[in-house]
């Protein structure tokens, strides 16, 4: 045993494992910047590796303006470039135009997915902005569908989404139809068909089939009235017999590119009584 | 010269880990198989350490486990470490021990990455009380433990090729 503790090769690997500790630990104290670094360097890689795979539409798109720029003369040709850059930038801002119109107190900040781990559970994501843009954790994250998750950690130039999907997701949630309230949070079990669970119902709801499920409000994280899903089945737990919707989502969130983080809102950190409401 | 082809089947093998890293993390370039994709640098690393001294071994496991955690939180952890210590004796014991044959690197690959990731669900999933383990595990883990074991197999053929390409003559 002296022996094996005196080769070089376990002095290293001693070495090494003190190194990663230290590392481990300043990152669990709030200071990742190992994965900061990590991240700032990979980015500009995840960011064009993500957009070589955006699907055959896309590419058929810029296929078709690549050709249509091939046509134009040189002169035109730069100012093309830029036409549509703001172009493409204008039609991913249009979708949440609306949502801003009727919600004039809500910051939004766009940002595209660059990277899915395949180890990731509940198909959490990277997106492409981070504290720099004023996104913190805790945030709520949305397409035009409705919401999809939150995030879950921040540094300066990314930040992980932990969908609707996974168990750590909880959102206070009401019954638009029958003002029936609840906690919308994912599981195990419908995660991968792309539906999540409402939850803590009375066991005398009409929550049914087909009603959609939005944000109450209660818990200051989520405004209220932000889509969450429809409800597509009433189930009992097997377990203890309580009643619960799964509730699907209309974000395909699996393969969602494109979202929208919902930095600041009218009320944000109220933590409301729910009698109130 | 001896010292140019190691540095030559470094860089290949860091190479291979950064495209693998780039493969398992973007979104829609490998496809889910029965609901799941592989780990492509879990056994990638375990791969290198069988034919690597434990050294090399360990920094490349080092290496692939940071990758691993990096991917999907935003701080290292538990594949640095555990990667890292399973590629140092990983080597240790194919010196002394084994001789690198198909069968024995994968068996080595079969346990190592199926020991490693049910440690990672007992941990994450299971002692987290995330819910419904059972149906979690058969539904994902499952056909992730098996994808990464085939991947496995490729991953040594392919840096089998590249060790004994960029040997030492």
């Amino acid at each position: 045993m002296k022996d094996f503790l005196n080769l070089k090769s376990v002095k290293v690997l001693i070495a090494v494992l003190a190194i990663l500790t230290v590392i481990s630990i300043l990152g669990a104290m709030g200071n990742p910047w190992v994965s900061s670094a990590f991240n700032f360097l990979t980015k500009g890689l995840s960011s064009v590796t993500s957009n070589l795979t955006e699907g055959q539409k896309s590419y058929d798109e810029l296929k078709a303006e690549n050709e249509k720029l091939k046509s134009e003369t040189a002169d035109l040709r730069s100012q093309l470039v830029d036409y549509y850059d703001i172009k493409s930038e204008n039609a991913r801002l249009w979708k949440y135009y609306q949502l801003k119109k009727t919600n004039p107190d809500y910051e939004l900040m766009p940002a595209s997915v660059i990277r899915r781990d395949t180890n990731e559970e509940f198909y959490a994501f990277t997106i492409d902005a981070g504290s720099s843009t004023g996104i913190s954790v805790l945030d709520p994250v949305l397409t035009e569908n409705g919401v999809i998750g939150f995030v879950s950690s921040v540094n300066a130039s990314s930040s992980k989404v932990t969908t609707i999907l996974s168990p750590d997701f909880q959102a206070g949630a009401v019954d638009k139809k029958t003002n029936d309230s609840g906690v919308v949070s994912g599981s195990a079990i419908h995660g991968g068909d792309n539906c999540a669970t409402f939850t803590k119902i009375d066991a005398n709801s009409n929550v049914k089939k087909g009603d959609i499920v939005v944000t109450s409000g209660i818990g200051g994280i989520y405004p209220a009235d932000l889509i969450l899903g429809k409800v597509s089945e009433i189930k009992y737990d097997e377990y203890d017999a309580t009643k619960y919707a799964v509730v699907r989502s209309y974000e395909d969130i699996k393969n969602v590119t494109d979202v929208v983080v919902l930095t600041d809102f009218k009320n944000k950190g109220e933590v409301k009584d729910k009698g109130a409401e | 010269m001896e010292r140019r082809y190691t540095a030559f089947r470094y860089t290949a093998y860091a190479l291979e880990l950064l495209l693998l890293f780039i493969l398992q993390t973007t979104p829609r370039l490998f496809p889910e198989i029965f609901g799941s994709k592989p780990l492509f640098l879990l056994p990638a690393a375990l791969t290198i350490s069988f034919l690597e001294s434990e050294i090399p071994a360990l920094f490349f496991g080092m290496a692939g486990g940071i990758m691993l955690d990096l991917g999907y939180s935003d701080n290292i952890g538990f594949f640095a470490f555990t990667l890292t210590v399973s590629c140092f004796f990983i080597s240790l014991i194919f010196r002394d021990y084994f001789v690198v044959s198909f069968l024995n690197a994968t068996a080595f690959t079969a346990i190592f990455s199926a020991g490693l990731i049910v440690i990672y669900y007992l941990f994450f999933h299971v002692f987290a009380g995330k819910g419904n383990s059972l149906f979690y595990f058969f539904e994902h883990y499952f056909s992730r433990i098996t994808l990464t074991i085939i991947v496995g197999i490729l991953l040594y053929y392919l840096n089998k090729f590249l060790f004994r390409s960029l040997r030492d003559h």
